[in-house]
């Protein structure tokens, strides 16, 4: 295997330590340079291509089927040894260009393995029912006096009042969890809450966090599980998911 | 490997978009995804999910 076949070009998924058990994954090849492995796969150019690319990422199926492609031989290389994920979508059309990215960036990939080799990255996140939330922090229906106009008036204040209590409740609940979880944590990364119109939900994404842990450590699991329960009556629901590969720890920290 | 393979089965389109296409690291290859690109799959997604919505609303009807 020297060059990918005419037409296609080298995919990479990430950049693994070198290990003897990689070569027993299906469908993918290895790049091997002093002691680093790019694992790749051929994919036709046409698919790649720059022109293309735009509409191919916003064809639905397309993408999931990728982006799926890409987690699944992420997970089965993290099952075997430490990875560095690389972001979707890295192409090149022959093997010396993928030795050239490894030996330029060696130092790099090295360090970073070195930092997440036996961990796993776990995500968390909020979700608030933002009208329970706003009945917990109250505000009683103060009835007014004098005219309807006036009566409607005060009934907005009060809601608008409400609606800006609930938004800085979210905030301070958002960040707690984010500490108490960064605590359990090696490493921690607040991203943006996923909006509402992409997730479909009713509730309110308030925190997208991702954590590096040692793999089999349980004690994030336990803190999101306390959050829970302790934040169950303003309205809030914790999600887990993971383990992942390490995709939010595999750039270097500036 | 099945097992594997059914927990990433289990993860949302959002959130292996969110990993899989806005993490990892940036190397520069014959094509790179850049911050532009990714955008555009929101744009995309919204455009997607917006249609999906109006379409279940019609069927409902």
């Amino acid at each position: 295997m020297i060059e990918a076949p005419a037409g296609t070009a080298w995919y990479v998924y990430g950049v693994a330590e070198d290990d003897p058990t990689l070569a027993r994954l299906e469908g993918v090849e290895l790049i091997r340079d002093s002691g680093l492995t790019a694992v790749v796969r051929a994919v036709p150019l046409e698919e790649y291509d720059e022109a293309a690319l735009p509409e191919r990422l916003n064809d639905r199926d397309w993408l999931e089927r990728n982006a799926r492609a890409h987690e699944d031989v992420l997970q089965e290389v993290a099952a075997v040894t430490a990875v560095v994920p690389l972001r979707f979508g890295a192409i090149y059309r022959s093997r010396d260009q993928v030795l050239g990215m490894l030996d330029e960036r060696a130092g790099e990939f090295r360090s970073t393995l070195e930092r997440v080799r036996g961990h796993v990255e776990l995500g968390v996140k909020a979700w608030v029912d933002l009208p329970s939330l706003e009945r917990t922090l109250g505000g009683d229906e103060v009835a007014a006096a004098g005219s309807a106009g006036a009566a409607y008036l005060q009934r907005r204040r009060q809601e608008q009042e409400r609606s800006r209590q609930a938004t800085a409740r979210c905030a301070e609940l958002a960040e707690e969890a984010h500490r108490r979880l960064s605590e359990v944590a090696v490493a921690a990364v607040a991203n943006r809450p996923q909006p509402r119109e992409l997730t479909g939900r009713t509730e309110a994404m308030v925190l997208n966090g991702a954590y590096l842990v040692r793999s089999g450590d349980d004690l994030l699991r336990l803190e999101v599980e306390r959050l829970g329960k302790e934040h169950s009556s303003d309205g809030v629901e914790y999600e887990l998911t993971g383990p992942w590969p390490p995709h939010n720890f595999a750039e270097e920290r500036t | 490997m099945v097992e594997r393979r059914s927990l990433a089965e289990q993860v949302t389109l959002l959130d292996l978009v969110d990993r899989v296409l806005n993490k990892g690291v940036v190397v520069t290859g014959d094509v790179t995804l850049s911050v532009a690109d990714v955008d555009l799959v929101y744009v995309g997604l919204r455009l997607l999910l917006a249609s999906a919505a109006t379409l279940e609303r019609e069927a409902a009807r």
